[in-house]
């Protein structure tokens, strides 16, 4: 349990299910209650999905001062490798997603180009920093930069920051990860935390 | 050594009058003109009271943001007026350039400034290469950035930018480009734009690998 999440009230069912954000019946798997309690049943597409957000493996792929922030995240302490993006492979041909970490100047946008055409399907981009997104910086004067990965890209999550810090990357690749989910890419909260909430006096 | 001192050593060299000292700008400096910056910068390095064994930096200066004094006029700067709106027509710059040279002697343990200043339709300065040789990437770089042409430079490539870049951005009457080599630098997102960097011209001829029919 987060340290900043209230403690659940006295008495409240603090089960698996009231703390998931989604039914597991509806959303996830089906389990089928029968005398041998051996068998699931699921969907190909939920299997594929969870297997595609499970192992999200980065290339390693860094353009200015926000890959220095992109290597911490991917480090001890933050460790990336938590949520099954740690591996960044040196090659486009065995990566899932690229994370376009600093400015894009005009040169190095046709070299991204023809990093993102050599990742195989099904791909992903995360436009990380303000160059990246917008220009940044950049945006007015400089006459070297693209205004914008999505410009040469399609771009998944955008993730603000100038640069951001890595708790911002993580939070940018689990809303990739709700995105692969086929979930709105929203953080919700769990149902014990939204119903103690009602129950603040101030709170309407 | 004191600024001054060179100065005067400098002049007996060139001859009265042709060189301009300014004592109490923040860095002193000369100017001299630019037809003998390398005969100037021969003397500074091979004078033995003097040794000016290293050019630290070279720099090219686009005179027309700036005033007589050297402090900057107005806030406008490509193709900006001084409010921050867009020019309507393309801004014209009058202006001339000029290139810094900032001497350091690591035996003599002095520093020292020298100027060249050129009319904006000549743009071209002799090189010193020949004295340093670390202003070849200097004058590589103000040739790129600026559009100062540097004479008898050995090799005057683009240092930074593509070879097929157009225009000098530094320039104070530089555009700002929508796009370079099919690279789009401002326009429309992907999804409306779909960006493909070899993409052959309409009009370009089928090559042999257009399958054949039947």
């Amino acid at each position: 349990m987060s340290p900043t999440t209230p403690n659940p009230p006295e008495g409240y069912d603090v089960s698996r299910e009231n703390m998931l954000d989604f039914k597991v019946d509806d959303q996830l798997l089906e389990v089928v209650e029968t005398d041998a309690k051996n068998f699931i049943l699921t969907t190909v597409d939920e299997v594929f999905n969870w297997a595609r957000l499970s192992s999200i493996w980065p290339v390693t792929f860094g353009l200015a001062c926000c890959a220095i922030e992109m290597m911490a995240t991917s480090a001890t302490r933050y460790d990336i490798d938590r949520f099954g993006a740690g591996a960044f492979r040196a090659t486009p041909r065995q990566a899932d997603l690229m994370i376009v970490s600093g400015t894009v100047t005009a040169k190095m946008a046709k070299r991204l180009k023809l990093i993102y055409d050599q990742m195989p399907e099904p791909k992903w981009v995360i436009a990380m920093g303000s160059c990246a997104i917008g220009g940044g910086p950049y945006f007015k004067y400089g006459y070297h930069v693209v205004k914008g990965v999505d410009f040469i890209v399609p771009v998944d999550v955008y993730v603000p920051g100038c640069p951001p810090r890595p708790e911002v990357l993580l939070e940018g690749l689990m809303r990739l990860q709700d995105k692969i989910r086929g979930r709105k890419g929203k953080f919700r909260a769990p149902k014990w935390v939204t119903d103690y909430a009602k129950k603040i006096p101030y709170r309407k | 050594m004191e600024p001054k001192a060179i100065f005067d050593l400098l002049v007996e060299h060139l001859g009265e009058g042709s060189a301009e000292f300014r004592e109490h700008d923040i860095e002193p400096w000369a100017c001299v003109s630019a037809a003998r910056i390398a005969d100037a910068g021969t003397f500074l390095r091979d004078d033995p009271r003097l040794e000016f064994n290293q050019l630290m930096c070279l720099s090219g200066i686009d005179w027309d943001g700036l005033d007589e004094n050297g402090k900057g006029k107005s806030t406008a700067i490509l193709g900006y007026t001084g409010d921050g709106v867009p020019e309507d027509s393309d801004r014209i710059a009058e202006g001339d350039f000029g290139v810094a040279y900032h001497l350091y002697s690591h035996t003599q343990r002095h520093k020292f400034t020298l100027r060249v200043r050129v009319k904006r339709d000549v743009a071209a300065v002799p090189t010193v290469s020949g004295v340093w040789s670390t202003a070849s990437w200097h004058e590589r770089e103000a040739w790129d950035l600026v559009g100062i042409r540097f004479a008898d430079h050995p090799d005057l490539r683009r240092m930074l930018l593509s070879e097929d870049w157009e225009g000098h951005p530094l320039r104070k009457d530089y555009r700002m480009p929508d796009q370079w080599s099919g690279v789009p630098l401002k326009g429309q997102p992907y999804s409306e734009n779909p960006f493909t960097p070899d993409a052959p011209a309409a009009d370009a001829p089928a090559g042999d690998d257009t399958p054949a029919e039947g």
